[in-house]
């Protein structure tokens, strides 16, 4: 199909009158949901055309065998794209109790609360974000939603979009590929350290949020960002699956730091594609903290392709009453002196389960090569289960590799060390889980690290009758 | 003002451990507490703090009691009896990992004063961390302890002193009404001997009650009990004054076996 035609088919499927009304694709999936996207967003012919490409993979894929239950996703009942004035829950009283309860405990802003039970579809931060904005573009740093980004700087998205992530990688990153809206994307110039994280989400940003969001990071050579998405309260959605793809350019001696919050509601599916693609003395680091959700799939990945690059990868995961959370990480080795290390914590209460799955990859290539794997699960009571599906494919010698993993149990002798203290039994156990997700939780900004540890003991108060 | 246990028997598994122990405590006196292995010494210490392993029984009809100011502590949880002023020291105290003392004890001190009716008089609710931590690092100074311990793990790769230094620490910090040291000097050098033993006198001054379970004479020289009790296969067999400590530092608990 030439361009000419996709474009008068865009027009035949899409709407009238673009600036003032409320958007809503029909559910479920089709070429038509597609074109009415793109058309909404005036997206460039390359990118309805990438879009339509990908939505025959994601067709044509079967749903992945492994991991957790998949069944349950119903792709006809979705709404593949609404716009965010139309997300609205009405009224702050029609929010679940439990998700405002747990925003009241944790000490939310009434602000924030509204925005992130989806009664206000702005926040207001709009002078924090403008000021931010002023620093960051002296320095030629972009900091964009993810659809602004393809609007304003159309070529430089085409040159990385999809190519660390292509459609064809699996079924749900040809999902996100064919129907994303919202994500951020994030350019820092050759040399430039962002001091300041970059906080998406409800922080700063309101168009990030959504089903399938799309973020694009590039770092130049030598510059450094870290960036921050996510928070620690629940956030509700109505829409069931979550699917987002982050693709990450960490360009020679530059150093990007990506870290995640996420607290799903828990009938939400959470399928994410996380990459980064690691050149010469470059670090790249993944924290990722999941909570909630009924399943979550998650391995950011380091790919590591320079000489002497570094990548790490923290994971914390939080598996409550019917929730799976199946996270890890992956490390492909392609070059010389290059180092990796996946740290795995994840804690199971109330019969959640959690599952540790990560691949270790070293080719010829990777010559001197070193990586470390540690993962620990930490059981809250005897209905809870976590297991552990690590892989290593190594394909020379000269390569140092270490794996530790363990599986244990908060002892009953433990608690009542604590509760001799004084402590109450939830929070003996919230000290003993704290404790135990700690080495992660210090790495993460303090605002975040606090919610968490809040967040904590308000699941381990819920866990006792 | 006293601590009164009264026909206590315990047994783990169908096996007795305690067969009606009948004790009172006065507070500002130390009592020690002596017997051979396996007599029962850390079951007595476990159950007063509220251990749920242990099956609780009395004496016949009579009824186990164990009764602090007046108030039954049976039945109740570890941490209700922590806060009504009982304190236990380990024999054996467990690691926490990713806990260091510092967190365990603001916990404890946040428990303690957001349960109104039994806040400790220690806990001032003003103090912030900041001066928390002075007043720990303070107190872990006057027991000697590196402070750098107090920033790990608790327990965690400590050695055995350190282990018991931490746990007098935690009952200096906590000052409770009674405290039970449970082999508080097992595997001390002298000067960390004179330590513990000098922190044990400071509370018995501030009229805690003492019941300290050991071994050897060589702490009761140091902490000096007022009185002496011999435990033999979980009944008291004798009590006395600080002349029986010696007594079975000469000829151990022979005369105490049938």
């Amino acid at each position: 199909m030439d361009n000419a035609s996709l474009l008068r088919q865009s027009y035949k499927y899409g709407f009238h009158k673009p600036e003032k009304y409320v958007f809503k694709s029909k559910k479920g999936l089709d070429e038509s949901t597609v074109r009415e996207i793109s058309w909404q967003k005036q997206e460039p012919v390359w990118m309805l055309k990438f879009r339509l490409d990908s939505l025959k993979v994601f067709q044509k894929k079967p749903l992945p065998q492994w991991g957790g239950d998949l069944t349950g996703i119903k792709f006809n009942e979705i709404y593949y794209y609404i716009k965010p004035t139309d997300k609205k829950v009405n009224n702050w009283q029609d929010l679940p109790e439990e998700i405002r309860d747990t925003y009241d405990r944790i000490g939310i802003p009434e602000a924030e609360k509204k925005f992130l039970g989806g009664v206000s579809a702005q926040y207001d931060s709009e002078s924090v974000y403008n000021s931010i904005q002023k620093t960051l573009s002296k320095k030629g740093v972009i900091f964009l939603d993810m659809d602004s980004g393809l609007k304003k700087y159309p070529d430089l998205v085409r040159e990385y979009f999809g190519k660390l992530i292509p459609p064809q990688d699996n079924k749900f990153a040809a999902l996100n590929s064919s129907v994303w809206s919202g994500g951020s994307f994030v350019y820092v110039p050759k040399g430039v350290r962002v001091q300041l994280p970059l906080q998406a989400y409800f922080r700063i940003n309101a168009a990030n949020m959504g089903q399938f969001e799309r973020t694009l990071i590039i770092a130049e050579e030598g510059s450094f960002v870290h960036y921050v998405e996510g928070c620690t309260a629940p956030v509700y959605s109505t829409d069931s699956l979550h699917s987002a793809v982050v693709e990450i350019f960490v360009k020679k001696g530059a150093r990007v730091r990506y870290t995640t919050i996420q607290n799903w509601s828990q009938n939400v599916y959470n399928l994410v594609t996380k990459r980064m693609r690691v050149e010469e003395g470059a670090t790249g680091e993944w924290i990722d903290g999941n909570l909630g959700s009924r399943l979550t799939m998650k391995y950011p990945s380091v790919y590591l392709m320079g000489k002497g690059a570094r990548g790490e990868i923290l994971s914390v995961a939080y598996a409550g009453q019917n929730q799976h959370q199946d996270a890890g990480g992956k490390a492909l080795h392609f070059a010389p002196d290059t180092t990796s290390r996946i740290t795995s914590k994840s804690v199971s209460c109330r019969g959640g389960r959690t599952s540790y799955r990560g691949l270790i990859q070293v080719f010829p290539s990777a010559l001197h090569a070193k990586t470390k794997v540690v993962c620990d699960a930490l059981l809250i009571d005897d209905a809870s289960r976590s297991d552990t599906y690590p892989t290593m494919d190594i394909r020379h010698s000269d390569v140092q590799i270490e794996h530790e993993a363990t599986v244990s149990k908060i002892g009953d002798e433990q608690l009542f060390y604590l509760m001799s203290r004084g402590l109450s039994q939830a929070d003996a156990q919230a000290l003993i889980v704290n404790g135990f997700i700690e080495p992660i939780v210090k790495e993460l900004p303090l605002e975040y690290a606090v919610e968490l540890n809040k967040l904590i003991q308000l699941e381990m108060q819920g866990s006792i009758g | 003002m006293k601590l009164e246990i009264k026909n206590l028997t315990a047994s783990i598994n169908g096996k007795k451990i305690l067969d009606g122990i009948s004790l009172h405590l006065e507070p500002g006196k130390i009592y020690a507490l002596m017997g051979p292995n396996g007599s029962g010494k850390s079951t007595l210490a476990q159950i007063l703090m509220g251990h749920p392993a242990f099956e609780v029984g009395g004496v016949g009809k009579k009824k186990p009691s164990v009764m602090l100011n007046g108030t039954q502590l049976l039945g109740l949880s570890p941490d209700k009896r922590s806060r009504l002023g009982l304190f236990l020291a380990f024999q054996n105290p467990v690691s926490l990992p990713g806990v260091n003392v510092s967190n365990l004890l603001r916990s404890a001190a946040h428990e303690a004063n957001s349960s109104k009716n039994q806040t400790k008089s220690n806990f001032n609710p003003a103090l912030n961390v900041i001066s928390f931590n002075e007043i720990l690092f303070r107190q872990a100074q006057n027991i000697s302890i590196n402070p750098e311990l107090l920033r790990r793990s608790l327990n965690e790769d400590f050695s055995g002193g350190e282990k018991k230094k931490l746990e007098i620490l935690q009952s200096v910090i906590l000052s409770p009404k009674y405290a039970v040291f449970d082999e508080i000097d097992t595997g001390l050098d002298v000067d960390a001997l004179k330590i513990v033993a000098r922190q044990l006198m400071n509370l018995k001054k501030q009229g805690c009650g003492i019941l300290l379970i050991t071994h050897y004479l060589r702490i009761l020289q140091f902490a000096r009990p007022d009185h002496v009790y011999i435990l033999v296969k979980g009944k008291i067999k004798e009590k006395g004054g600080f002349n029986l400590a010696g007594v079975v530092e000469k000829s151990g608990y022979r005369k105490w076996a049938s």
